[in-house]
């Protein structure tokens, strides 16, 4: 039995309960009653898998349904891989311990680019076919994705039989079904197939080929199987009915997130341009106050768990955020909570919910300015002002705090070596500002935290048709930072190059990178994300052995008129509202965000009227 | 305030929770079960619990020790059902009651476990040995570094006998606040003294006791 053979080595590993299943919440049903099962997968880590809101939702979804059972599995560590590998134990789910492999689903959320290997790592393990082609023909082991990469599934489109675009609340379900009839039909996966992606949402990559130019830029795509010619995300019209899970898996050992996660809206209405989740997840919908009070609540009661998190893109820009905020602190107050606010802007809140948010939080305040100069920041549509980050300040100091982090990006299009040198003195001005407070803290001296990511140009954004920097440009930038800031008081951080020209290449690959992929996982590359594991040159190997140049996904700047590898998916956003927003922030020319004015995205057109009252 | 005193078991998949991720399991357990929990006074307020003796990672036991207190007079028979109601799956609360001695009258506390082999005559007659020595010699990690310890005038055979595929043993040795012996000393030394390899297997603590054999609670 399999699970004789994993018990065997449990005890040689870190951190065994992350493979053992056995949680509260988790939910473990008679095989003998359920019709389809359903492996939910995620290309990371337990620790950081079971910290991840999607997968919560539509596990606790499926698994209303009694005859449909979702399980979840995750990329064991490296000790255990060579446990499994050496004793045979192929990847299992959690809940049944059973092989993937025999199950009717196999799904994986993809969230980031550098999981891409971690993937194929794991369908290894499971003993299935790498390659959609290999599979059989029957109808079983059907391998998916969905999340907010599958945006631009190309890199990917081998390896996966199908893609869900989109929120998946709705669609997953319906894919169940239509596979639960067909199977009883005795139909092939092929018919199968055939019939999914007639489902709004599912997209099936085999029904789609790509010609392409001598230039190396796509000529056409062929469409076959009678496939829709363009796929269609899948929204979640009204958000505030929307299933929402009343448990979560309480997991044993500690993970990244471990608290209760609410949504409080979904999609955000700022059009920062180079942000991906601000259009992908577009329009903004949010819950009620009494609704997210009331999943607060219930999950609290219900998980035992002693913290709780606000989750959103910017919950600042909730319409009922003060009478929210008010009614939570009330309760977690009472019953001992600690209420976390990952993404509140402090600037534009009223004195007595300050004083409150105050008391209870531990940690630093944070900001993200993102660029340095208001030149630049009009230009990627950021609407944060000088006095607002000055503001944010002020009020961190006066409360007591003496540290700040503040986010930037390099590398973002129109910079110059001036912004760079900007971020130094913007960081200078705080500093400034902390010794004219007669209020500051005393004692201890200000510090500054500065965290630098590199731009990486993601498609559905107006910076999809950006180049990104070259390596030297970007080490160059990195340098001229560490060399101008104030080294006493200021503490820089930032990313290695090389991890975010690999990310630039796979979100704006085509099909032509699964080979690339592929070869770099046969030379061992996996969590590409974990700095340790990181093989940059195995990488370049297998471009090299691929006969693919990186740059030409990376450093080019793609023309409007192009097709796009991601061009036959529909986000609801129109590609005539990227190339305008595109033109405007060469001209540093801001738009609106959406409470303030429809800029005609295209999405209000879509889902038929207004997407505010 | 009112103070407690809880045995539970933790088997089957519960056995891989470690003593570090048990507290916080138990915390959420409280919570859920709804129970009024007492909190520390003062800044970092917090709630109250402390288990007797650590469990080590994989073994089971019928008899670990919890005191928690809580705010109101609560009846026991309720108290452990709530509990039970809300329980990680593979742990129970056996009984709730009053703390009748102090954590540090626990002497001694008593394990069976197999040893898995495929000759248990053999293996058999090398425990026989072993246990028959003058002084059974075993290096002990502790805080301050590793020192040899016997564990043979503390070491005291309840049971031991031959089953089809291994020798299936109960034993009880010191715990508490002085000494602490865990059965692996034990593995250890017959790993030592033996060349018959075996695997241990149905680890479970089976009693937590204080002077005269008198059971802890
Ligand atoms: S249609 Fe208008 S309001 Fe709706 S998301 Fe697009 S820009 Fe915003």
């Amino acid at each position: 039995m399999l699970r004789e053979k994993i018990e065997k080595h449990l005890l040689e590993i870190q951190k065994p309960s992350r493979y053992i299943g056995g949680e509260v919440g988790s939910v473990v049903k008679d095989k003998s009653k359920v019709d389809v099962r359903f492996a939910f997968c995620f290309p990371d880590t337990y620790d950081i898998g079971m910290s991840h809101l999607g997968m919560k939702i539509l596990y606790s979804l499926t698994n209303e349904r009694e005859n449909y059972w979702c399980e979840r599995c995750f990329a064991p560590s490296e000790d255990f891989e060579n446990i499994m590998r050496e004793n045979d134990i192929p990847l299992y789910a959690l809940e049944s311990l059973d092989p993937i492999k025999d199950f009717d689903f196999i799904g994986f959320t993809m969230q980031y680019e550098l999981s891409y290997t971690n993937v194929l790592n794991m369908l290894d393990l499971a003993g299935i076919p790498i390659f959609a082609r290999d599979r059989t023909e029957e109808l079983t082991q059907i391998v998916v994705a969905g999340g907010p990469c599958v945006c631009n599934p190309e890199p990917l489109a081998d390896f996966f039989d199908l893609f869900i675009l989109g929120e998946g609340e709705e669609v997953n379900l319906e894919l169940m079904d239509l596979y639960y009839e067909m199977k009883k039909q005795g139909a092939s996966r092929k018919e199968f197939l055939r019939k999914a992606c007639q489902i709004e949402g599912i997209y099936v990559p085999e029904f789609y080929k790509f010609h392409y130019k001598g230039d190396g830029t796509v000529e056409r795509l062929e469409v076959t199987d009678d496939a829709p010619p363009t796929v269609r995300k899948r929204i979640i019209k009204d958000f505030d009915k929307v299933y929402y899970p009343d448990n979560f898996v309480v997991p044993f050992t500690e993970i990244v997130h471990d608290r209760v996660s609410v949504e409080v809206l979904r999609g955000c209405l700022r059009g920062c341009r180079f942000c991906q989740a601000g259009f992908i997840y577009r329009p903004l919908r949010e819950k009620h106050a009494g609704t997210i009070v009331e999943q607060t609540k219930c999950l609290c009661e219900n998980t035992g768990y002693d913290e709780v998190s606000l989750a959103s893109l910017s919950t600042s820009d909730h319409s009922e955020i003060a009478p929210m905020l008010s009614e939570l602190l009330i309760y977690t107050e009472d019953e001992k909570i600690n209420l976390s606010l990952p993404s509140l802007r402090v600037d534009n809140c009223s004195e007595e919910l300050l004083e409150k948010i105050k008391k209870m939080r531990k940690s630093g305040l944070t900001f993200a300015p993102e660029a340095s100069t208001q030149r630049l920041r009009d230009v990627i549509n950021k609407n944060v002002s000088e006095e607002e980050i000055m503001n944010t300040c002020r009020i961190a100091f006066g409360g007591g705090y003496s540290s700040v982090k503040l986010y930037f990006m390099m590398g973002l299009p129109t910079e110059t070596d001036e912004d760079i040198i900007g971020i130094a003195e913007l960081a200078q001005r705080i500093i400034d500002l902390f010794y004219t407070m007669e209020n500051r803290p005393k004692g201890r001296g200000v510090q500054i935290s500065i965290s630098c990511a590199t731009f990486v140009p993601k498609p559905f954004t107006p910076f999809q048709f950006e180049p990104q920097d070259t390596r030297e440009m970007i080490e160059h930038k990195q340098k001229l930072l560490l060399d101008s800031v104030n080294k006493k008081r200021v503490k820089v951080s930032y990313h290695d190059a090389n991890v975010s020209i690999l990310e630039a290449v796979l979100a704006k690959g085509d099909r032509r990178l699964c080979d690339v992929v592929y070869t770099a996982w046969k030379k061992g590359c996996k969590f590409d994300s974990w700095g340790e594991y990181f093989h940059f040159d195995k990488w370049l190997e297998a471009f090299e052995e691929c006969g693919i140049d990186p740059s030409f996904y990376a450093n080019r700047r793609i023309s409007y008129d192009e097709i796009l590898p991601w061009g036959h998916l529909d986000y609801y956003v129109s590609h005539e509202f990227f190339v305008r927003e595109n033109k405007n922030a060469h001209k540093a020319v801001t738009t609106p965000h959406c409470r303030l004015k429809c800029s005609g995205c295209g999405v209000n057109r879509e889902i038929g009227g207004r997407c505010f009252d | 305030m009112i103070r407690l005193r809880a045995v539970f078991s933790k088997k089957d998949r519960a056995k891989y929770i470690s003593h570090l991720d048990l507290n916080r399991c138990m915390l959420r357990t409280f919570r859920r079960s709804g129970l009024p929990i007492w909190y520390t006074e003062g800044f970092h307020s917090h709630p109250y619990f402390s288990f007797a003796l650590a469990l080590s990672l994989g073994y089971e036991s019928d008899c670990e020790i919890l005191d928690f207190n809580l705010n109101e007079d609560i009846p026991t028979n309720e108290v452990r059902d709530r509990l039970n109601a809300v329980m990680p799956y593979g742990m129970k609360i056996i009984s709730v009651a009053e703390q009748k001695r102090k954590v540090t009258a626990i002497t001694n506390a008593e394990y069976s476990f197999s040893l898995v082999s495929d000759n248990p005559d053999l293996l058999m007659n090398d425990i026989e040995n072993l246990i028959n020595q003058e002084q059974i010699l075993i290096e002990k990690k502790t805080k301050k570094g590793v020192k040899t310890v016997d564990i043979k005038p503390d070491m005291k055979i309840i049971s031991c006998k031959i089953a089809e595929k291994s020798v299936d043993m109960v034993m009880r040795l010191p715990a508490g606040t002085q000494t602490n012996y865990n059965p692996s000393l034990f593995f250890e030394a017959l790993k030592n003294a033996s060349d018959m390899s075996f695997e241990t297997a149905k680890i479970r603590r089976t009693g937590i006791f204080c002077e005269n054999n008198e059971i802890f609670s």
